[in-house]
């Protein structure tokens, strides 16, 4: 009998995932020949081999970071946490701590990868106003983007931000091709849900890591 | 009051640690790699370091290994300060010498409190 499990005849390995992205969904899309990493709020993952990386941006950003000389890149898809306690933490908010974890764990897998800071190159998508009448968390993620880029010295080469649509990314890591389309209104409904599930999780889970005295 | 030497390659973490150092009231020297923090140290006597581990040029690791070899940092309090969080990096960290390990992201309150009870148990009483 044959193995209802076995894989589909053509579809190509999956190339080796790098240490730490296991939990990541990954999918070959025989349409476009190549192997595919989707993200969700609060992931990021970066590629080595010539896959694509896509994900759903309402009023998140995500950061496509890639070292142009070696063609080794990531995306990362994150918000700010909305923060009621505004303390001031270096000029910018307690919340700008989170974006900058987000931005710079991703810098920092890019780096381990081979990747040199003064080679990197920055585009960023998302931040849409997707919620009428709701504030404008959109835009607050886009001044933290342009603010943390501006302290890092890192270029932002394209960038298409802000507006009322949520939108589709698909970067390509290994040529810095970016495609962006942006979705009608009518799929919101899943993207809102879905961005604020991810925001209360932000709120509920403390932003801070370890301490371990040896 | 101590001098605290922070060593990130990020601007903007460096940012945020020396502020929230100096509103506790502590003085704040900056290094942007090892390398960088090696000849920092050696310039001022420093009271306790902050180190990230991944760094272009000269990384953490090697950084807090260099600096025990010199005999007035032999005690010295070192803190890694790191998205790293596995526990072979962690073991690497320790047998280079350094007093503990703080993962990313932190508050400035815990920040703070790791920071003072170093400072606590090497100071003369």
């Amino acid at each position: 009998m044959a193995n209802l499990f076995a894989k589909r005849p053509g579809t190509p390995d999956s190339p080796p995932v790098i240490p730490g992205f296991e939990h990541i969904k990954r999918y070959w899309d025989p349409s476009r020949n190549l192997h595919v990493a989707k993200l969700l709020p609060g992931e990021y993952y970066i590629s080595m081999r010539g896959e694509m990386i896509t994900t759903v941006l309402g009023s998140c950003i995500s950061a496509c970071i890639r070292d142009r000389k070696l063609g080794i890149g990531g995306m990362n898809h994150f918000m700010l946490p909305h923060s009621a306690r505004l303390d001031d933490w270096g000029g910018s908010s307690s919340s700008a701590r989170y974006g900058s974890y987000a931005m710079e764990k991703l810098i920092n897998e890019i780096l381990k990868a081979g990747g040199r800071r003064e080679n990197l190159e920055v585009k960023a998508f998302g931040g849409g106003r997707i919620v009428s009448g709701m504030t404008d968390v959109g835009r607050k993620n886009i001044a933290f983007l342009h603010e943390f880029l501006q302290i890092e010295g890192l270029r932002l080469t394209a960038e298409d931000m802000g507006s009322l649509h949520p939108r589709k990314v698909n970067f390509f890591p290994d040529s810095g091709r970016v495609q962006v389309k942006k979705l009608r209104s009518m799929h919101n409904d899943t993207i809102v849900q879905r961005e604020s599930r991810y925001m209360e999780e932000l709120v509920e889970a403390p932003v801070q890591g370890n301490v371990e005295l040896f | 009051m101590a001098r605290i030497l922070t060593v990130d390659d990020s601007n903007s973490l460096r940012r945020m640690v020396a502020f929230t150092l100096k509103q506790a009231g502590h003085e704040v020297v900056q290094a942007v790699d090892g390398s960088d923090g090696l000849v920092k140290i050696r310039e001022q006597k420093i009271d306790l370091a902050l180190v990230d581990v991944n760094m272009p040029s000269m990384g953490g690791i090697e950084m807090v290994t260099e600096m025990r070899k010199l005999p007035e940092y032999a005690k010295t309090p070192i803190l890694m300060l790191t998205t790293e969080s596995s526990d072979e990096k962690k073991q690497e960290g320790r047998q280079a010498g350094a007093t503990g390990w703080i993962v990313k992201p932190f508050s400035p309150e815990q920040l703070l409190g790791i920071v003072e009870k170093v400072l606590g148990r090497t100071s003369p009483a």
